[in-house]
């Protein structure tokens, strides 16, 4: 990737919605699910991995701009999902025995995420 | 004054302490990334991996640092780190795409590698960090550490 003289710019303008989205997310998903389960950061990859794969391959058949690719790859979702609250979820869920949960969650998220992922490929493929 | 007040309103204060976390995250992924690319290739995309990691070292370290009486982050703070850095720091998206590209080109090694290898690294050095935390705490205050260590269930 080429350097671009604005596309940081364009990055962190993706990264702000792309956090508070997240945030806020999860706050409504505690609300409603309880925090038995981490709904909120499991559906939150799930929906990124599936945005990624249909945007990723959508940008790259459009040719779109590098701007584009930056506030909405790099930026929105990148900020969006999130890896370390993932990692930390699933250490919770062990360190609290529910190894059910912790296997559903720990394995799950990044099973799921692949077949979103590809779901999202397919997808943009076929348009 | 019509300042002081915006910034005493809690919506305002997580907004904004959320946003300018992602900001730096953000960043700190993109030109971290592109310094490791230079460094190292794109053959296997070690750069997210890497980010990844350290991104879950620091969420151990940081999460468990912060629940101890010893070390005390304002929860603005925390938002700021946890939510707003390290959230849009570490990526949930790329590491999934960056598999499915591998399994595009037919990489099944790496690309198991590059799976596989991310979940069990993350969480292996997501625990460094709690058992780093808990060696710091301990340091600060031994009372705090076996408190700690006996309120671990929360």
């Amino acid at each position: 990737m080429e350097a671009h003289s604005f596309l940081p710019l364009w990055i962190a303008l993706g990264a702000i919605p792309g956090a508070l989205i997240r945030y806020y997310l999860t706050r409504i998903c505690l609300e409603k699910f309880g925090g038995e389960f981490p709904f909120g950061t499991f559906i939150i990859n799930l929906s990124g991995a599936f945005l990624v794969g249909f945007f990723a391959t959508l940008f790259q058949s459009i040719k779109a701009d590098l701007t584009l690719n930056g506030f909405v790859i790099i930026g929105f979702l990148g900020s969006y999902t999130t890896f370390s609250t993932y990692a930390l979820d699933t250490s919770n869920l062990l360190k609290l025995a529910s190894y059910k949960r912790a296997v559903l969650y720990g394995i799950g998220s990044p099973v799921m995420g692949f077949l979103g992922v590809e779901l999202g490929i397919a997808l943009a493929q076929r348009l | 004054m019509l300042k002081q007040r915006i910034w005493q309103q809690p919506v305002v204060r997580t907004v904004a302490a959320i946003s300018l976390g992602a900001i730096a995250g953000a960043l700190c992924r993109y030109y971290f990334g592109l310094a490791m690319n230079s460094l190292v290739g794109i053959a296997v995309p070690y750069s997210t991996l890497v980010i990844n990691i350290t991104g879950c070292f620091a969420m151990g370290f940081l999460a468990t640092l912060s629940l101890g009486q010893v070390v005390s982050l304002h929860p603005d703070v925390r938002l700021l780190l946890l939510t707003g850095f390290l959230g849009a720091y570490t990526t949930f998206s790329s590491y999934e795409l960056d598999s499915a590209h591998l399994l595009e080109q037919k990489r099944f090694q790496a690309d198991l590698f590059y799976w596989v290898g991310s979940v069990t690294l993350g969480l292996m050095s997501l625990h460094f960090g709690i058992a780093f935390a808990e060696w710091l705490l301990g340091k600060l205050d031994p009372a705090e550490a076996t408190l700690h260590q006996r309120d671990r269930s929360n």
